[in-house]
């Protein structure tokens, strides 16, 4: 691994996830040195256990947060709207692997839907023609399944449940994929063994994560500097503007600054945001590239929601993969239903720990215990849509509350949109038919988890008054300042974020790279 | 040796084995599972009196709760059969009181061996090599299923034709509700410092 000096100006990258860990390698391949500094502690795949709080402990963000809102987190978990790790590797080390595309329309999103009420909507500045290329690397270096020549996983259990109601119901479009864990060997990496705990790290290294693939490829090169539990605080800007240092916490707590030419942020769309905002400056009173006002604005989760159905027999949905089943037959765009864009069906299992925790937050009784009683004879699957962008659902730095750094912590305050709410219920009573096609004896709605895919607090636009950073994910402001993460979504489209995330890291990093070169940066 | 307690009435404060057994039974009321022997009730009670030891918040809340359930129960709240002391909990279940015993006896009653055998969890499986060999996919009650990307005739339309005549409503929220409902470990104001079980 390579040892950059603090005070050479270099490309400093923040956050190791889906974004960051992405743009370190592609950019590392080229032959360009990076710093990465990351938050979080250097985790390997040993050190991860089977156990859904212990591991959580393990892996989990939980510097504090605050909540606002009407949303039902702020009642339910009010210093825990999302489900993030902090980690090297980001929160690709907790996630499942579902890979859906963007569809052409999600990427004009206003054009298509029109004017809605309370939503702040807006196309992004790139289609999906242009996105392609790149959806196609980030699928091969995921190795989704069901794409490329990859083989799809087996059934689950779960899955069995899940595709047989589907197929009842009408629907067509179900599969176990795409999927970016390994159905057979890959890429130097094992066939899975249907282990039950890929939210807890997966220790098999079937699945895809920038920790199994990108970070240890990137410093194979020899170019990359990584620096876990460091904790970046602040970026500074030189008299004309342009970013130049970094300032972080290391493990010590100890103040250092890393000299740079180039930054690129991907912390994830709550400390994205908190970050920029710390960063204010007389230059950049509002926070750092925020001359839109759009910075830790439009903050989307997803519209998201579970079932968990009862069955007379047994189903043992924690056996196998967690989300290998995909149904895309709602992901359409059809207002008929009601509400603007589409979801997908995926399927889901938790173990008893979490099933207690999350399935009814606030409930007790014999209702709450029966949903733990049917444990084995339950199938689960999860929701997941487009949710709108509205201007006050933002990311905010709460002054009244400090972190263990002196840190102001970032807030989150989110509504449901009335669409959000519309699409939500539409995705239930779907599920419920789906499992009552084959012969549920009674489900279990489950709200929204803390939000496990957090986006758009620095949205993409054509105009640097609609928003943060252009095409490339390059700050209006900043011309040496990139977003690397989804942030930078301008609407959240139906589809699972990370493939997207990824296909934009590889995009970008072609651009910096080539704009490094032609001293366009 | 022990001195005097400067105001012996703090010693009330104390939780006793009387409460002890009292707050076990009201675990056992407001999480009934047949199934389930005593042993994961009492050691539920006993993580929810170590927390308490850490807050005096919660202690001075939980004392109090447990010395006057008696009063709602119109003696002793362990004579009570489940649907009468599901009552009594149903009244009180908006107060700190009950919310800190229901939100941590949610996070520990679950989170152990003692019961994922009664439910039917199996636990951790990485060492015993997972599920790929060991059932994942013994569901023998339907049929099996198609796991790869459908190739019929029919296309996903992705845009439904009717798209530009419709109406989609927006603005107003929906209200909150009011029950606490709060899941997350330890106390719900901004003051938390940390997210641990
Ligand atoms: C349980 C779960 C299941 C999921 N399943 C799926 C799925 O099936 N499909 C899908 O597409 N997505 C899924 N996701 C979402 C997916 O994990 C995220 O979309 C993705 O990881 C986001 O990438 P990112 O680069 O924006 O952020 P992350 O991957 O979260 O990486 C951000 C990194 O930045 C670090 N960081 C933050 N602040 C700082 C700072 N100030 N200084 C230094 N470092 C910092 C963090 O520690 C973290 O390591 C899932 C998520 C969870 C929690």
């Amino acid at each position: 691994m390579s040892n950059i000096e603090h005070d050479e100006a270099a490309i400093v990258i923040i956050g190791s996830g889906a974004g960051g860990g992405t743009l370190a390698y592609e950019l590392t391949a080229k032959g360009l040195p990076v710093v990465v500094l990351e938050a979080g502690p250097y985790l390997r795949n040993e050190d991860y256990v089977n156990d859904e709080w212990e591991a959580f402990n393990q892996m989990a963000w939980l510097d504090p947060r605050t909540t606002s809102g009407s949303w039902r987190i702020a009642r339910d978990f009010p210093n825990l709207p999302a489900w993030i790790v902090k980690a090297v590797g980001g929160t690709t080390t907790h996630w499942s692997g579902a890979t859906p595309r963007f569809k052409a329309h999600e990427f004009a999103a206003r054009s298509t839907y029109g004017r809605i009420d309370g939503a702040n909507l807006l196309d992004w500045p790139i289609t999906l023609v242009e996105l392609a290329p790149y959806y196609d690397k980030a699928e091969v270096a995921m190795g989704s399944t069901h794409v490329h020549g990859r083989k799809p996983l087996p059934a689950n259990n779960n899955y069995t449940v899940f595709a047989n109601g589907a197929e009842r119901l009408g629907y067509k479009f179900y599969s176990t994929g795409p999927y970016a864990t390994n159905a057979e060997e890959y890429d130097g990496r094992p066939a899975s063994i249907q282990d039950g705990f890929n939210f807890q790290g997966d220790k098999n290294k079937s699945k895809w994560s920038t920790l199994v693939r990108e970070i240890p490829r990137a410093e194979a090169t020899g170019l990359l500097d990584l620096r876990p539990e460091s904790h970046a605080v602040q970026i500074t800007h030189d008299a004309s503007g342009r970013a130049d240092a970094v300032l972080y916490l290391d493990k010590d707590g100890n103040l250092q600054r890393q000299a740079a030419r180039l930054v690129a942020v991907a912390a994830n769309s709550i400390e994205t945001p908190r970050l920029l905002l710390q960063s204010a400056s007389p230059m950049f009173p509002d926070g750092l590239a925020n001359s839109s006002g759009q910075v830790g604005r439009n903050y989307m989760r997803h519209t998201t929601g579970s079932l968990y159905a009862r069955f007379k027999d047994p189903v043992r949905m924690h056996r196998g993969e967690t989300m290998a089943g995909v149904i895309a037959d709602e992901s359409r765009h059809d207002p008929d239903r009601g509400f603007a864009g589409g979801y997908f069906l995926e399927t889901i299992s938790l173990g008893p720990a979490f099933l207690a925790s999350f399935s009814d937050p606030g409930a007790w009784g014999r209702g709450f215990t029966e949903i733990l009683e049917a444990y084995a004879n339950t199938a689960g699957l999860w929701i997941v849509g487009e949710d709108l962008p509205q201007e006050s659902n933002r990311v905010t730095l709460n002054t009244t509350l400090s972190d263990k750094n002196g840190l102001p912590v970032p807030n989150v305050h989110f509504d449901d949109h009335t669409n959000d709410i519309a699409m939500r219920e539409h995705g239930y009573a779907q599920a419920e038919l789906l499992y009552e096609a084959v012969g549920s004896v009674g489900a279990q709605r489950t709200p929204p988890y803390p939000s496990t895919h957090n986006m758009g607090t620095s949205r993409m636009s054509a105009r640097s008054e609609d928003g943060v950073v252009d095409k490339w994910g390059r700050a209006h402001d900043v011309p040496n300042l990139f977003i690397s993460d989804g942030s930078v979504f301008t609407t959240s489209a139906a589809a699972n974020p990370t493939l997207t995330i990824v296909a934009l890291a590889i995009r970008q990093a072609e651009y910096i790279a080539d704009q490094l070169k032609t001293g366009g940066i | 040796m022990a001195f005097p307690a400067k105001y012996p009435q703090m010693n009330a404060t104390e939780l006793t084995d009387e409460a002890r057994s009292v707050l076990i039974r009201v675990i056992r009321v407001a999480f009934p599972h047949p199934s389930f022997p005593d042993a994961p009730y009492e050691r539920t009670a006993d993580t929810i009196l170590r927390e308490a030891e850490n807050s005096t918040w919660f202690r001075v809340a939980l004392t109090q709760g447990l010395l006057t359930l008696g009063h709602l129960a119109g003696g002793d709240f362990r004579d009570l059969n489940d649907e009468d002391g599901t009552k009594v909990l149903r009244r009180i279940e908006t107060t700190e009181f009950f919310g800190f015993i229901r939100r941590t006896t949610v996070l520990n009653l679950y989170d152990n061996e003692d019961v994922w055998e009664i439910l039917g969890y199996e636990g951790p499986s990485f060492d015993k090599g997972g599920y790929i060999n060991r059932g994942f996919n013994d569901l023998d009650w339907l049929p099996e299923a198609r796991t790869e990307t459908y190739d019929g005739p029919e296309q996903l339309i992705e845009i439904a034709t009717n798209a530009s005549v419709a109406k989609i409503r927006g603005g107003e929220n929906t209200p909150a509700i009011e029950r606490d409902t709060s899941n997350q470990p330890g106390k719900r104001d901004a003051t938390m410092m940390e997210m641990t079980k």
